[in-house]
């Protein structure tokens, strides 16, 4: 073996310093707390719905808003086992979320497509922008935490992981927004609040890999 | 001698403790495993410094060991990564040669011979209509065109055995 890989072991052992193993649960717990940061600004600033005050919460809120909760939750967990590495474990269950969350948006499309079809006038979505902008604002802090989880960890697949942190943090932005959104229309919760997480994913996929790369 | 997973794992958690003497021992035990696991991918010139690179990630990564899991397919993952980022290199390197003739004259040195069997080694599980294909434009730099016309295949077929010969060889990069 090549002396140089010999001098350099015996370096890197002195160079040893304790470190703390990165915990699943640990980063988990980090992230919710983010998380419920986020949700608590969001309701501080805009209010929660009135329906939920009233205590009699619109069935399309409590379903849609359940599908992001899951997504986020799903999708967290999955993004912060990344930083473990290990040939062979298999982290697709949040694609399996991500699939059932995807009929929201797919559905309001197929709404709008039967609509053209037909001839008959397209049901609009209205106040999207709103939601959208501060589901994404939203999901920054649950965004921050996880990038800086990564960064300590080791992530093999930056690609990946960029994706479900951004999935992660815009399923938890929008889920923070449904609790004050006072619409129950199926388009509007499909396009802008689906968008917001399919919007978080694709900006995840394209600027985090460099960010998590090491 | 390669220890089996339990001690290596019991090895790590110490050396995440600050044990100095496991931690060697770890390191050790992992230069020769990485060895045989490098030696079935790369040409022989290039094992030791893919070995250093993956030593130096395992140091700076260490806290990502989970002691409840297996050792190996942590530092497999580790040297698959540092396998990956090195083709990455050696592609980029083996295209910087061969677009620039007055580099390449000066600079087709052992590197540039190593980087080109690893390349060759790649290649050999394609078909061979994806190798030319690959091999003209993104490696020499030739246009579609001219790949069209120096290999007798249309344009498009060009531009999808670019397509599927990249997409084949990153599949086989990812199984590694």
């Amino acid at each position: 073996m090549n002396t140089n890989t010999d001098d350099m072991i015996g370096r890197l052992v002195a160079d040893l310093t304790p470190v703390r193993p990165l915990r699943q649960r640990v980063g988990m717990v980090r992230t919710l707390l983010a998380f419920a940061v986020s949700v608590g600004i969001v309701i501080y600033a805009i209010g929660v719905r009135a329906d939920i005050m009233a205590g009699r919460p619109d069935p399309m809120f409590l379903t849609s808003s359940g599908l992001f909760l899951v997504l986020a939750l799903a999708s967290t967990w999955a993004a912060i086992d990344m930083a473990r590495p290990s040939v062979g474990t298999r982290r697709d269950g949040w694609a399996w979320t991500a699939t059932m969350a995807a009929v929201l948006p797919v559905a309001a499309l197929g709404l709008i497509a039967i609509d053209l079809f037909t001839g008959q006038p397209v049901r609009t979505a209205p106040g999207g922008y709103e939601c959208l902008a501060v589901g994404t604002a939203a999901g920054s802090l649950t965004l921050v935490s996880l990038v800086t989880w990564l960064r300590r960890g080791a992530p093999t697949f930056p690609t990946l992981a960029g994706t479900l942190v951004g999935v992660a943090a815009g399923s938890a932005g929008i889920f923070g927004v449904s609790l004050c959104c006072p619409q129950n229309d199926l388009i509007h919760i499909g396009i802008w609040h689906g968008g917001t997480v399919v919007l978080m994913g694709v900006l995840g996929r394209l600027f985090l890999p460099r960010v998590l790369a090491w | 001698m390669i220890a089996d997973d339990a001690t290596m794992s019991r090895l790590a958690l110490m050396a995440q403790a600050g044990d100095r003497q496991a931690y060697g021992t770890l390191l050790t035990t992992s230069r020769d495993w990485l060895a045989r696991y490098y030696r079935r991918k790369v040409p022989p010139v290039q094992i030791d410094d893919l070995i250093q690179d993956t030593l130096l990630s395992l140091h700076r990564r260490l806290a990502s060991y989970d002691p409840d899991r297996s050792f190996y397919p942590w530092l497999a993952a580790i040297a698959r990564y540092r396998f990956i980022d090195h083709l990455r290199l050696v592609y980029r390197q083996s295209v910087e040669t061969h677009s620039d003739d007055a580099d390449f004259a000066v600079d087709s040195g052992e590197d540039a011979i190593a980087a080109r069997i690893s390349l060759e080694r790649l290649f050999e599980i394609l078909p061979n209509g994806q190798r030319a294909a690959i091999e003209l434009v993104k490696i020499k730099g030739l246009s579609i065109r001219e790949a069209s016309d120096k290999t007798g295949q249309s344009e498009a077929l060009i531009k999808v055995n670019i397509h599927r010969g990249l997409r084949r060889l990153a599949g086989m990069v990812e199984k590694a």
